[in-house]
């Protein structure tokens, strides 16, 4: 691993807010002493005020990386700095303080609010917790937050039932608000949401980016959410980066085989003679972390797989200006040419 | 092949009986691939569980008629719709494991509802179940149909379920969200086979999804539904490009693949209406961009099919003079 991502050399590297270095996050299985390599070696850069896509299918460890992001998982090695402070360094108060900063917003907004609480009290809680406001300041700060993301006072006194999931989700963002982050992690945040409702939550995080200069890391399994928000786009599979570049790069000219299939599998809402015709259908499905390929661990489903791809990790490489790939064969031009694969079904076995 | 006319689903609620899919009319001839698309609470679910009869008797109240090659689904009595179930009309869902029985084999599964229909040996049944995952795509069928539900990981699971819906080669499979619990790449393997297997077979599909994407690729006509009612019956092609509903026309335009990047998403606002406070006239019109005082009259939209073109209906009363925008411009 090269260390340091992503920097132009040529800036005068201001600190990134988010900096993940060699990171691991294991499990282990409680009967069967084996170990879920969640996260096996990640390493990237938020930088302040961007938007940083992390894409995945389930098991790539995306959930568990935006856990761990904002301490809610420690890392079993390696490490994540906040603006420079690894805040495993920090003393109980400080922690508490420094979290603030660093929040998460969850994909089920049904599930993240206490049904026995009101709005308003769900939405004061965070602030009761980081300590220091009387009560009238607490709800004066929760209704400013709540009429910030569309939610009438109103609805303040209600209990989450009588909400739609729409109104929860921004509820959540507005409980996120109160403590005035400086970075939020979106976990799936529009997943539960219907199409219409969608685009609306998606506007109001850009809102709020602009209005409160917000950074956020946003993971989804959408790839055109992801593509919609973000600046820059890491691919994750199997607990490690595949790919990681600026969002048009990634989307049309992608350098990692496993980038271009999942690209190619999703679904375009176009009549038939406008869809892109070449569709790489990927065999199997992703293998368990619990036992990951050796080498790359996308080989398994790789139709340009070779001997070489077992044997060793590829490298992390900048193969164009600020975008970076993990495949021995990539070239600056795009993924390597598909050997014609027979099926392999056992290797999804 | 299968006609739907005029289908109302109500439940009975504690609250008094509240309807869900008002007046439902449409039909799927052999072969084809509808989609039925809509958001949660459309009542996209209730229509494909109704046509099998597979919602509660004593809560739900079917009336109209569910014509299966000229026969009324809705009037047959429960032990003759015994029959039709899996044999003429199969159905898959959303979520395979709880649909699959944990302690049968797969094989035992599949070999079960052939021999539901059919009357042959176990070791037949056997034959064809294997058979059967392996036209889904299912490696090592002949080892693997004695393996248990839980040793299949969810895009396999999809598939014995595909294989069991179709082994009697039923007419026509209803597929509810079949591929929404699955990752894209895995979605597409189960897209592309149904489409396949629906080409070979001649299998009709009633596909219901919320994503215009996967309708997109395997369908060839489209139903919208809104609050209940169907409010645009279309070839796809003809819905994405030229919708005639305008919530149709907001589903699409707020997709966020055709946004440029980061511009703000185009949304439908407000919600949907409750089914206990349904207006009259047009659904929709509170949140509808085009609305006209006219569009509170009940006999508005009345009827789907306001258009000029046989095969594209539509609910809107103001479809006559509107251009609305599709996935393109």
């Amino acid at each position: 691993m090269n260390g340091l991502v992503n920097i132009p050399a040529a800036a005068v590297a201001p600190t990134p807010l988010l900096r993940v270095q060699d990171l691991q996050v294991r499990f282990n299985v409680r009967d069967s002493g084996e170990t879920v390599k969640a996260i096996d070696g990640i390493s990237f850069d938020v930088m302040a005020g961007e938007t940083f896509g992390v894409i995945g299918e389930s098991g790539s460890g995306k959930t568990t990386l935006g856990r761990a992001l904002v301490s809610l998982l420690s890392p079993s090695a390696g490490s994540i700095l906040h603006d420079g402070v690894d805040p495993r360094s920090l003393g109980a108060a400080a922690l508490r303080q420094h979290r603030r900063d660093y929040q998460i917003i969850f994909q089920d907004p049904h599930a993240a609010l206490n049904p026995r609480q009101r709005v308003l009290d769900s939405v004061c809680e965070p602030l009761e917790i980081a300590g220091g406001l009387t009560r009238g300041e607490r709800e004066l700060r929760a209704l400013d937050a709540l009429a910030r993301v569309g939610i009438a006072p109103d609805y303040a006194r209600r209990y989450p039932h009588m909400l739609s999931g729409g109104q929860k989700q921004r509820i959540n963002i507005a409980r996120v608000l109160t403590l005035r982050p400086r970075l939020i992690v979106c976990d799936e945040v529009v997943a539960a949401l219907d199409v219409s409702i969608r685009g609306d939550v998606l506007n109001l995080f850009a809102d709020l980016q602009r209005e409160f200069g917000l950074t956020y890391v946003f993971i989804t399994h959408d790839l055109s959410v992801v593509s919609h928000v973000s600046d820059r786009i890491a691919v994750t599979y199997l607990g490690r980066l595949m790919e990681l570049g600026p969002t048009e790069a990634v989307g049309e000219r992608p350098l990692h085989p496993y980038t271009e299939a999942l690209m190619s599998a999703d679904p375009v809402p176009l009549p038939s003679s406008m869809r892109p015709q070449r569709r790489i259908v990927l065999q199997g499905e992703i293998p368990s972390p619990v036992n990951p390929p050796s080498g790359c661990r996308f080989r398994t489903r790789c139709a340009s797989a070779a001997p070489r791809c077992a044997a060793e990790l590829p490298e992390w490489r900048e193969l164009r200006p600020a975008h970076w790939v993990a495949c021995h064969f990539a070239t600056r031009d795009g993924p390597p040419p598909r050997a014609a694969m027979p099926a392999a079904p056992d290797a999804a076995l | 092949m299968l006609e739907v006319r005029d289908l109302s689903i109500s439940f009975l609620t504690a609250q008094g009986r509240v309807q869900v899919t008002r007046q439902l009319n449409f039909s799927i001839a052999p072969g084809e691939r509808l989609g039925v698309v809509g958001e949660s609470g459309c009542g996209k679910t209730v229509t494909g569980l109704s046509v099998l009869r597979l919602l509660p008797e004593r809560q739900a109240l079917i009336e109209g008629q569910i014509l299966m090659q000229g026969r009324d689904l809705a009037q047959l009595p429960e032990t003759q719709m015994r029959a039709v179930r899996g044999r003429d009309i199969a159905m898959i869902f959303q979520e395979p494991m709880t649909a699959l029985d944990p302690v049968f084999s797969v094989g035992e599964q599949i070999g079960e509802a052939y021999r539901a229909h059919f009357p042959v040996s176990r070791a037949e049944a056997r034959e064809r179940a294997i058979d059967a995952l392996a036209r889904v795509g299912i490696p090592l069928p002949a080892r693997r149909h004695v393996e248990y539900p839980h040793q299949f990981s969810g895009g396999l699971r999809q598939r014995v379920m595909i294989a069991m819906a179709l082994i009697c080669e039923p007419k026509l499979l209803i597929a509810d969200e079949p591929t929404t619990a699955l990752d894209v790449t895995v979605q597409a393997q189960i897209t592309d086979l149904l489409r396949d297997l629906s080409d070979r077979a001649g299998t009709a599909l009633m596909f219901i999804t919320h994503d215009l994407g996967v309708v997109a690729e395997v369908c060839t006509r489209m139903l919208t539904m809104y609050a209940g009612e169907i409010v645009e019956d279309a070839p796809v092609d003809a819905a994405l490009l030229r919708p005639r509903h305008p919530y149709t026309s907001g589903l699409l335009r707020s997709l966020p693949r055709l946004a440029q990047r980061r511009q703000v998403l185009p949304s439908i606002r407000g919600r949907v209406p409750s089914p206990t406070e349904m207006p009259a006239g047009c659904r929709f019109r509170a949140r509808c961009d085009h609305a006209l005082p006219a569009c509170d009259q009940a006999q508005s939209t009345h009827q789907l099919g306001t258009t000029p073109s046989d095969n594209h209906l539509t609910r809107c009363g103001r479809a006559a003079d509107l251009v609305l925008p599709g996935v393109v411009g």
